[in-house]
């Protein structure tokens, strides 16, 4: 019974050895224990000896050849004739190769592993000659063409055009007869070595690195520490944790915190929209409208100075509109009629277009309230004359017709005789 | 009910299981007539001989492995390891030897053998006789680890692990020998992985083992009076760990420190602190605290020794720090 | 070689095991540098004679102790081989369902107490069971198989010390086959090594471990002075493994000449020395015998085939056996 010879297995971790040299020729008798072929892994170079007796035969790898261990290279017959062929290297043993001069995928760098096959230049039958070009080759330095080697017949092609193949990896049979058929095949569907799968998974790694790393949403401000059952009850109860922070509570917060926050009162829903919410601010040099108001009362009657601030308000938008006067927190509202007549300014309940705050005759100097339900208007006394700031959310008022009202209210309130002209 | 030492206690279950069970034997190096250099096992050579309370010679490794070979072939040894320190002489026998055999076998052999040996350091011992070793064992799958921290611990532990089929290292700490606990006359075993929950409280549980039992419930009752509620439990076992009892109690307190005689780094004290981290998260408050023994080998002077290892005034200071929601470690 | 005997069974049977070693092994050895077999594995091939001749003189509630290189003593002890080659390729039903392998098999239903991969790792447990025995007050005699090299670690002289002191019923056998892995034994053992069992006052004998009669007629009789409570004994067996320490150890003639393997397997080869032994006293006649070998080889190929085709653990076994109910 035929014996096979394998790439053996001699360490833990290894996965295949080079044939360094055959020590016996194919048709040779071999004896039990002679010394077969030269074998180098990565540790060492050592014989195999031949674990029966008989004649070398069927023998698949060439020196120079990696093998997989436990791939069958040869056999030991009962006859030196026996050339039923040995399975070739690797798991493919579905469909024998023909015989003849292996073509190897050549190593032309240090540190290449494959070279991409770009295209054959011969087909499967054709007869070449030593020095035709067999095939392409591109590195990931230059293309190259490789030659046949050797005169005879492209018997076999082991890999198709854009197949990476390992350096020393079969690549062609080239036979001395015509063959009686031929073998194509791609490196898939062979042979899968080690060195094959590296590139793919180079491959498959590469564009998840490149692939940007989009940056963790971050809360504003920084994050907020608290225990991890704080923080786990905040959220089934909906507390919202970051009110402490704005309270001024110091950090980190706890399940003792979390009584203060049930405490404090429910922030107004407009104060989500505060962050976004656009805030300009106009100084004007003097105060005219309480000139005005005194002329308007003895000369037209119009003794309500809401109205006419009002008026002067309502007229910088778009009328007819409602505007609301707040001050010392009291709020009434006007309708300011399309004909923006100072006299035709009425009371109404209906809710506000615009909100005015009249915060004159306080301390406050400075505002940033965010949006309220209407774009605001606040009036302050300033360092020479007044402060003027519209507060307003983006979707009430554009940037434009924000900056509008605004320049068009601080001129007004600067000289309101104009608002007659 | 009489209260016993825990010396005692653990000769007491020694002699009643060897009462009960012929294959049970006792080896070590002066158990027989000296009974120990701390006298636990006074007495048993005059009832059992010299056949079954055996004097070795001073050959850890060899009669360790005796101890294995024994148990794998149908007898219950117990070995007694004179101090806990001397482990890292029978690292093979025990780790290697001892705690495999029964997986490597596929089931087909077991271990059924008890190594007796002791912990604790202010004892004055210095570095070589005064380890608690405990975690170097308990890392190694196929042993179980039973730390008792009282007589009454003692005897129960004791008398279980010589029924168990598989290597067990029991660890009694030197300095409790002659601590007095109600043991009952009649016999009783205390399951593996069963922890005791020695104290209730609200606030914070506190997590000890052997000794450190004892420091805890003393931290407990300093809280008390500040108000603050402690919680102590004693695993009993560290391997096989009772997890739910642990878990169960730090769901209701929101706070805990693990408390343990070893070296605080890769210690038991980081093992469980680590456990109730990973599954009871979501319910925690605080940091879990370790507090275990400084990473220092046991300094002689009695004046470095003590500062060594976890105190009662130590662990209150820390569960005040953790109730009062301060950063114990600034991020 | 020892007088003949008039039992001619028992002598087949020596010869039968120890051909089955050596078929055994070189089943292990092919699956191994095919890479069917995946791990460490070391050869036992050519020390056939002194794992036969001692466990045949044992009974399967006499125990041994194994090593690294523990394949003889397993097949010696009676074990199948259908569960052996099982546990060398890590199927479910190998002698520890896959969990042991090469170098951990073990079958305690014939008193094999296991293969140790710590050199010198087990002799605490041959002792300890030795000592069993005797507290027990059960007859049964322990044999403890450690290699040369195992005689530099310090455990022989602690378990030799208590078991001369307590005169247990351990016999400790040194297969000294000349190398202390890559190493040669004078390079690592200075002075004699049956002084070392002497020195404890210990009956040390030295024998030719390739003559399977001579050490079995030697075992037989301190098994006996064993039961009677003269134990313990040591025997050093001069032997010789013919692979290397492992099997991927080939390129050893740094440490050892080919010449020298040459010699130890063309004229000292325990197989070949008992076979004509056989004829020779008309035991068996050489057709017997190579229908015999033919039957093992048998045997081996179909247990082989068995073993490959047979399932894995599930993977739920993972943690099972970590501890004993």
């Amino acid at each position: 019974m035929p014996h096979d010879v394998t790439m053996p297995q001699l360490g833990m971790a290894q996965d295949a050895g080079k044939i360094v040299s055959w020590l016996k020729s194919p048709g040779d008798a071999v004896d039990k224990g002679d010394a077969l072929f030269e074998v180098e892994t990565d540790k060492a170079t050592m014989e195999v000896e031949a674990q029966a007796s008989g004649f070398l035969t069927s023998v698949t790898a060439a020196e120079g050849e990696d093998v997989p261990v436990g791939a069958v290279i040869a056999r030991i017959s009962d006859s030196a004739e026996d050339d039923t062929l040995a399975a070739p290297a690797g798991p493919d043993d579905s469909a024998d190769l023909p015989a003849g001069k292996s073509v190897t995928m050549p190593q032309l760098g240090m540190a290449q592993d494959s070279g991409l096959l770009v295209n054959w230049l011969k087909s499967p039958g054709d007869a070449v000659a030593a020095d035709d070009v067999l095939f392409e080759v591109e590195t990931d330095k230059s293309t190259m063409e490789v030659a046949a080697g050797s005169d005879g017949y492209l018997a076999a092609t082991l890999a198709e055009a854009g197949e990476d193949v390992p350096v020393g990896g079969q690549v062609a049979i080239i036979s001395a007869e015509k063959p009686a058929k031929t073998v194509t095949r791609s490196v898939k569907s062979a042979l899968a070595t080690p060195s094959a799968k590296e590139p793919e998974a180079k491959a498959t790694v590469a564009p998840a690195k490149a692939a940007p790393k989009p940056a963790a949403p971050q809360a504003k401000g920084g994050r907020i520490l608290a225990s991890p059952k704080a923080r786990r009850l905040a959220l089934e109860q909906g507390l919202d944790l970051s009110l402490l922070a704005e309270a001024g509570h110091p950090q980190p917060y706890h399940m003792a915190d979390l009584e203060t926050l049930r405490a404090m009162p429910a922030k107004a829903p407009a104060q989500t929209a505060a962050a976004a919410s656009r805030c300009l601010t106009a100084e004007i040099g003097a105060d005219g409208f309480a000139g005005f108001a005194d002329w308007a009362a003895t000369a037209h009657g119009l003794t309500d100075a809401d109205a006419l601030l009002a008026g002067l308000a309502g007229a910088s938008m778009s009328v007819p509109c409602v505007v609301a006067i707040a001050r010392f927190g009291q709020q009434h509202s006007y309708a300011v009629p399309a004909t923006r007549s100072l006299s035709g300014i009425t009371r109404t309940d209906d809710a506000p277009d615009l909100i005015l705050r009249d915060l004159r005759g306080t301390p406050l100097r400075h505002i940033a309230m965010g949006a309220d339900t209407a774009p605001a208007l606040t009036v302050m006394t300033g360092a020479t004359g007044l402060t003027i700031t519209l507060e307003c959310a983006p979707d009430q008022l554009d940037a434009q017709a924000a900056i509008t009202l605004l320049a068009t209210f601080a001129g007004r309130m600067e000289q309101p005789l104009r608002h007659l002209l | 009910m009489r209260e016993i030492t825990l010396s005692q206690a653990v000769n007491e279950a020694i002699a009643e299981e060897m009462r009960r069970d012929p294959t049970v034997f006792l080896m070590g190096e002066d158990v027989a007539e000296a009974g120990t250099p701390f006298k636990v096992l006074s007495g048993l050579v005059e009832e059992f001989g010299t056949e079954r309370v055996i004097d070795t010679p001073i050959a850890e490794p060899g009669f360790v492995g005796l101890a294995v070979g024994a148990a794998m072939t149908g007898a219950r040894p117990i070995v007694d390891l004179m101090f806990g320190d001397f482990i890292y002489l029978v690292m093979d026998q025990l780790c290697n030897q001892a705690a495999k055999q029964h997986y490597m076998s596929g089931g087909k052999l077991s271990v059924p053998m008890v190594l007796r040996t002791n912990m604790g350091a202010t004892r004055r011992s210095a570095a070589q006789h005064s380890q608690s070793l405990q975690a170097l064992v308990a890392h190694v799958p196929g042993l179980k680890v039973a730390m008792p921290s009282s007589a009454y611990e003692a005897k129960g532990l004791m008398k279980t692990a010589i029924r168990d089929n598989n290597p067990v290292v029991i660890f009694e700490d030197k300095l409790m020998y002659q601590d007095k606990a109600p043991v009952p006359e009649e016999e009783y075993l205390i399951p593996f992985g069963v922890a005791n929950v020695k104290r209730t409280g609200t606030d914070i549980t506190f997590i000890a083992t052997s000794s450190m039992v004892q420091v805890a419930e003393k931290a407990a009752e300093i809280l008390a009076a500040e108000g603050i509620s402690a919680e102590v439990i004693d695993p009993r076992t560290i391997v096989p760990l009772d997890e739910a009892t642990l878990l169960e109690s730090v769901r209701k307190t929101s706070r805990a420190i693990v408390i343990d005689e070893g070296h605080q780094s890769y210690g038991v004290t980081a093992e469980i602190a680590s456990r109730l981290n990973e599954k009871a998260f979501y319910h925690l408050d605080a940091p879990v605290l370790r507090m275990g023994a400084m990473d220092v080998p046991v300094p002689f002077s009695p004046a470095l020794e003590d500062i060594t290892v976890p105190t009662p005034e130590g662990v209150a200071e820390n569960a005040r720090k953790l109730c009062a929601g301060e950063m114990i470690h600034a991020a | 070689m020892a007088e003949a005997k008039t039992n001619s069974e028992d002598y087949l049977r020596m010869y039968t095991q120890m051909v089955r070693i050596r078929t055994f092994e070189d089943n292990a050895n092919q699956l191994y540098l095919s890479a069917k077999m995946p791990g460490l594995t070391h050869m036992y091939s050519g020390e056939e004679a002194v794992a036969v001749g001692i466990c045949e003189a044992l009974t399967d509630n006499d125990r041994i102790t194994s090593t690294h290189r523990g394949h003889g003593h397993c097949v010696a002890k009676g074990a199948n081989f259908k569960e052996m080659f099982c546990e060398l390729l890590g199927k479910e039903e190998g002698y520890c369902r896959g969990k042991g392998g090469s170098m951990h098999i073990a079958d305690q239903s014939h008193g094999n107490l296991g293969a140790n991969a710590i050199v010198g790792g087990s002799m605490g447990i041959a002792t300890g069971s030795a000592l069993r025995a005797k507290l027990l007050g059960q007859d049964d005699v322990t044999v403890c198989f450690f290699g040369d090299g195992a005689t530099a670690q310090g455990l022989l002289y602690e378990v030799m010390n208590m078991a001369a002191l307590w005169h247990l019923p351990v016999i400790y056998a040194c297969e000294n086959n000349g190398y202390s892995e890559y190493t040669k034994t004078e390079e690592i053992a200075a002075g004699s090594i049956t002084a070392r069992a002497e020195a404890f006052g210990i009956e040390a004998f030295k024998v030719d471990g390739q003559d399977v009669l001579a050490v079995n007629e030697l075992t037989q009789k301190l098994v006996a002075r064993c039961r009677k409570g003269e134990g313990p004994f040591f025997i050093e067996l001069e032997t010789y493994r013919y692979h290397g320490h492992h099997v991927g150890d080939i390129n050893r003639e740094y440490y050892r000449s080919k010449d020298e393997e040459k010699d130890w397997k063309e004229n000292r080869d325990p197989i070949v020395r008992f076979r004509s032994w056989l004829v020779d006293q008309g035991i068996a006649t050489e057709d017997e015998i190579e229908a015999m070998n033919a039957e093992i080889k048998k045997d081996a190929t179909e247990a082989v085939a068995y073993a490959e085709a047979a399932k894995y653990p599930d993977v739920s076994e993972v943690d099972m056996h970590v501890y004993a109910d």
